[in-house]
């Protein structure tokens, strides 16, 4: 019964982190076409920005801030600079300028921080334990449990409710038609890029106490937040979130039952939903 | 002017084999074995390219079968085997079925969703020669100790234990395999496969077997994947699970598409230029792959058909005939996007 | 105007061809192959400081046999077929005279039938598979470190000490977790065959790229062990002690032995983050060891690169003195006269008293466990107290590794 408790929520506190992630990618993917392969490099340097701010001001919560912000300044000059000149291009073409950014901005925070392994401390008032049904959990996971569902949910009514929301899914729906009512489409794309660089540098702030920090810990996360997109359904918010859930919790679960083929679950996820929905959990058929 | 064509066409790759033929006669031994390595990766490459640049398909997986050639090879030396030609054939055969299972699922799917299956497949298997440790020796990999022979004839028996001769068997094997490929590129099969890129509702409607061609396809260039692999097995002496690992899988696209997708012989040349890249940038810096991506964003920016088939362009526009080079790719559409 | 720069051009080189010919004395030339890029660079790097560090000492008093040493250093991203390319540049381009390096186990393991086609010797500096001086082992390659079945050897010595009953793992699921396990449980058998241990679906296995380990803790605690094994290293451990830590894995419930918990890097980035007073093994400790050889080593590394030597850099530091010491036996640098130089060479480098065995071709060395302490003279945390297991009682015979090696000629 505790391991049961345990598992979701081991489950549920690393598919929140995925799901942060996996919704900057869905954005990026559903407004501008674009599948990011840096994407988890953006993740990765949101820690690394995230540590160095922390030692700036010498405090979690502004590396929290201040952080990401820097990151998005980064990706702000990729999207104006680099992957503009690609939308209109081949996904291959789009993979591989994606796939240089990726070796420029991994070996580039090499060579400024070094090959070595960082730490992040989490603040004092996560940096506890709290008991659950007679079992001690740390409360930092609790946070990554309880932030996830607060930033996508704030996301989502911004989507729905709000001006700049409402114009964004304009031009994801018909850029062509958007541009035609006045719509600033390339300011757009910009814009939701940037958004899409803060989610993931975010995550990768928010996962800095958890794991340690090396450059390559992008690598390791942007196939499973591919795999979470697509499950879900390319560009679907529901499905990033449901398509996390079910991903994080099938990698907890499997520890128990999967044995030696526990690295091969997400893969088995990924084969079945696309044999059974190809166009995922959330979007409609083509 | 289909003349014209044909000639511009057929001196290039003659002019190339017979350079290919007599560099390694000259050069230094260091450089017949990173010509063999392109070799082998361009056969990957052109092979991948009849999927992506012919059919439209993007594969993330072909590491798979790259793998499964491979580890065939591995296996029968292991067993005892040492005929070349059952090695080559198997090497040949069991990619080839692996593809027809992946094919059968996978190529309903379109654009990056067909990317995203094949990548899910490509990385079962990986998991697969990972975990399966009596067979594929798990992580570590099968090491090779002894290489096939040829015996030619009965009369001379050919070892490959020297760079030199390891490379002649490789320049043999791959000038085979791309003459075969290209004369499917060129027949009535990869026409229709050219068609089904570019419409594949109106190949449907005039009675062709979409699904069936697409499988034929994926499978044809599962099979020659799988050869690429067994020289690799040989080349190495090794097959590791590394070789079914989508970063492996990465390295065909990342070729075909600096070398130029719509250029039958473009990813080969995409091959050569990565490895030389890679080559010179690792003599200057430890961070060579810094520099790597800073090479790379330029070829993506300025060489939309990839820098064979963009310089090709260029070269048939300068003579002025306005002759349109064979088979190359029109600019796609943009994606299909989703909804927020 | 081009026929006299061409004119120019051959009298100058007419004349400086000789000079640079009696002023570049011949070199030995040693190549290098370590992860230099990627995820696990800093293994190489340390590797190439050490490997610097030996090569600048030895060329300051004289070099080999008169010569200097030049290296050459190239990177094998941890890839088997990047490492191959990699070191056959090193033989055919750079026409080295020896090899060393290689930090991957399943690297050592598929490239080394190709070194014994090279016809080139080689010593392995950080991969610990036993199989390289077991089942493919050949008469070219040679460890100086110390390897995984050495060190659970003396793992398990230490685990009998302990008196716990029921033991488990933690260890990373490709073939080092998986032979370490193997190996603990055969050898710990042997000393004391009342031990158990879980069975094989309750031990965890947490996959290579691993960053939450909150499930693989949850399980292990909740099988209630009375000992953990773990074989983690790198990257993973580190995350796994910070998250066991949180979740009260190392509150006494159970003894816990790392086996490689005192690598250097894994210390300096935990730094009071990780526990005092867990038992911890590496492949050399810096200060394990009192000999003026190793005080001399620790200091000029210290003084050149501000850090204490890790054991990749030690073992790439011992190489170069383990070739020297082959070459001047040899009094040549021919290949094959290194190979039988060093076959059976005894030798000091810092970590001790070290023998090439005939039989397998692998260094006799000794293993270093100790528990963490704090100390206020370094900057991470240091063992104390240090337990030293002779290389005598932690190898096993020739017999037992399935190494035969077809010697002579």
């Amino acid at each position: 019964m505790e391991i049961l408790l345990l598992n979701i929520l081991n489950g549920l506190s690393w598919g929140m982190l995925l799901f942060l992630i996996a919704i900057g990618l869905t954005t990026v993917f559903g407004v501008m076409g674009v599948l990011n392969f840096a994407h988890g490099s953006l993740f990765m340097l949101g820690a690394y920005l995230c540590m160095q701010a922390m030692q700036y001001f010498d405090s979690f919560w502004f590396g929290l801030l201040v952080g990401p912000l820097c990151a998005v300044v980064i990706g702000v000059l990729v999207e104006k600079y680099l992957l503009k000149k690609v939308y209109n291009r081949d996904v291959s073409y789009q993979l591989l300028l994606t796939f240089a950014v990726l070796l420029i901005l991994d070996d580039g925070v090499r060579m400024i921080w070094g090959s070595g392994y960082h730490i992040v401390e989490p603040p004092a008032i996560l940096g506890g334990i709290i008991s659950v049904a007679g079992q001690d959990y740390p409360v930092y996971r609790f946070f990554l449990i309880v932030i996830g569902p607060i930033i996508g949910g704030l996301l989502w009514s911004f989507f729905h409710f709000t001006k700049w929301g409402k114009i964004i899914r304009a031009a994801s729906f018909d850029d062509i038609m958007a541009e035609g009512v006045g719509i600033n489409v390339p300011l757009i794309y910009t814009a939701v890029f940037a958004l899409g660089t803060w989610l993931a540098a975010l995550g990768g702030a928010l996962s800095a106490p958890q794991q340690s920090l090396i450059p390559s810990m992008g690598e390791k996360i942007i196939i499973e937040s591919f795999i979470v997109v697509v499950v879900g359904g390319m560009g679907s918010f529901p499905g990033a979130f449901v398509g996390a859930l079910v991903l994080g919790l099938l990698e907890s679960f499997g520890t128990v039952f999967a044995g030696r083929m526990q690295m091969a679950i997400p893969y088995i996820l990924l084969a079945a939903i696309l044999l059974i929905r190809p166009n995922g959990l959330f979007r409609k058929g083509v | 002017m289909m003349n014209i064509q044909k000639s511009h066409s057929l001196s290039g790759p003659v002019l190339l084999t017979i350079l290919l033929f007599i560099a390694p006669l000259v050069m230094p031994t260091y450089w017949v074995i990173l010509l063999s390595e392109i070799l082998i990766m361009g056969l990957m490459a052109v092979s991948f390219n009849l999927l992506l640049g012919y059919t439209g398909l993007l594969s993330f997986g072909q590491g798979a079968f790259f793998g499964i050639g491979a580890y065939s090879a591995a296996l029968m030396l292991q067993a005892g085997h040492e005929n070349l030609f059952l090695i080559l054939l198997a090497g040949m055969l069991v990619p080839l079925l692996a593809a027809l299972v992946v094919g059968f699922f996978s190529v309903r799917l379109d654009e990056i969703f067909f990317a995203m299956i094949t990548l899910g497949f490509g990385m079962l298997f990986f998991s697969i020669a990972h975990s399966w440790i009596d067979v594929t020796g798990g992580s570590d990999g099968l090491p090779v100790f002894a290489l096939p022979g040829l015996n030619l004839f009965g009369v001379v028996q050919l070892t490959f234990y020297a760079p030199i001769s390891m490379y002649y068997l490789i320049f043999v094997t791959v000038l085979i395999c791309v003459c075969l490929l290209r004369m499917i590129v060129h027949s009535p099969f990869g026409l229709i496969l050219k068609a089904m890129r570019e419409n594949k509702q109106r190949v449907s409607y005039a009675g062709g077997n979409v699904r069936v061609l697409r499988i034929a396809a994926f499978a044809i260039s599962g099979a020659f994947t799988g050869l690429a692999g067994v020289l690799f097995c040989l080349f190495n002496n090794m097959a590791t699970p590394e070789f079914m690992h989508w970063s492996f899988s990465a390295k065909p696209v990342i070729m075909s598409v600096i070398g130029g997708t719509g250029v039958f012989l473009g990813p080969l040349f995409g091959a050569g230029v990565f490895f030389i890249l890679e080559q010179i940038i690792i003599q200057f810096t430890e961070n060579w792959m810094f520099f790597l991506g800073i090479v790379l964003v330029p070829i993506v920016l300025f060489f939309p058909e990839g820098v064979f088939g963009t310089l090709r362009n260029k070269f048939y526009k300068v003579a002025g005939r306005g002759l349109q080079p064979p088979s190359a790719r029109g600019k796609r559409q943009k994606n299909e996007k989703g909804t927020v | 105007m081009k026929k006299r720069a061409l004119s120019i051009l051959i009298v100058l080189s007419f004349v400086l061809v000789p000079f640079i010919a009696v002023h570049a004395a011949p070199t030995v030339k040693i190549g290098f192959t370590y992860i230099m890029s990627g995820p696990f660079s800093a293994y190489g790097q340390f590797a190439k400081q050490g490997a610097k560090l030996a090569i600048e000492e030895v060329n300051a008093s004289g070099g080999i046999n008169g010569q200097k040493i030049e290296g050459f250093f190239e990177d094998s991203t941890g890839k088997a077929d990047v490492a191959l390319r990699a070191i056959r540049k090193l033989v055919y381009q750079n026409k080295v005279d020896m090899l060393i390096g290689l930090d991957s186990s399943g690297v050592a393991k598929t490239v080394v039938p190709s070194i014994e086609k090279m016809q080139i010797p080689m010593i392995i500096t950080h991969a610990a598979t036993p199989d390289v001086t077991g089942s493919v082992c050949n008469k070219y390659t040679f460890r100086i470190s110390l390897n995984l079945a050495q060190n659970v050897r003396a793992a398990t010595l230490l685990a009998k000490e302990t008196g716990a009953k029921k033991w488990t793992t933690v260890g990373p699921d490709y073939a080092f977790g998986h032979q370490s396990w193997e190996y603990f449980e055969k050898y710990l058998k042997d000393l004391n065959p009342a031990t158990t241990f879980l069975p094989k679906d309750q031990v965890a296995f947490p996959p290579f790229k691993t960053t939450d380990f909150s499930a693989y803790i949850t399980k292990v605690m909740s099988s209630k062990p009375d000992g953990v094994f773990v074989s983690l290293w790198g990257g993973n451990l580190i995350d796994f002690v910070r998250q066991a830590s949180t979740m009260g894995f190392f509150n006494g419930d159970f003894e816990v032995l790392f086996s490689l918990g005192a690598a250097t890097e894994v210390l300096t980035a935990l730094d009071d983050k990780m526990p005092e007073g867990l038992w911890v093994g590496t492949r050399y400790w810096f200060l394990a060891n009192d000999s003026a050889m190793n005080k001399s080593f620790v200091g000029n590394y210290h003084k050149k690169y501000g850090v204490y030597p890790s054991y990749n850099a030690h073992g790439a530091y011992g190489a170069v003195y383990a070739y020297k010491a082959a070459a001047e036996k040899a009094k040549s640098t021919e290949k094959m006269a290194i190979v039988k130089a060093l076959e059976g060479l005894k030798m000091e480098i810092p970590t001790g008293m070290i023998e090439f065995r005939k039989g397998d071709h692998q260094a006799v060395t000794d293993a270093h466990w100790g528990k963490t302490a704090a100390s206020a003279d370094y900057p991470h945390r240091i063992l104390k107290p240090i337990k030293i297991f002779k290389g005598q009682d932690i190898t096993p015979p020739v017999s037992e590794t399935g190494c035969s090696i077809v010697s002579g000629k």
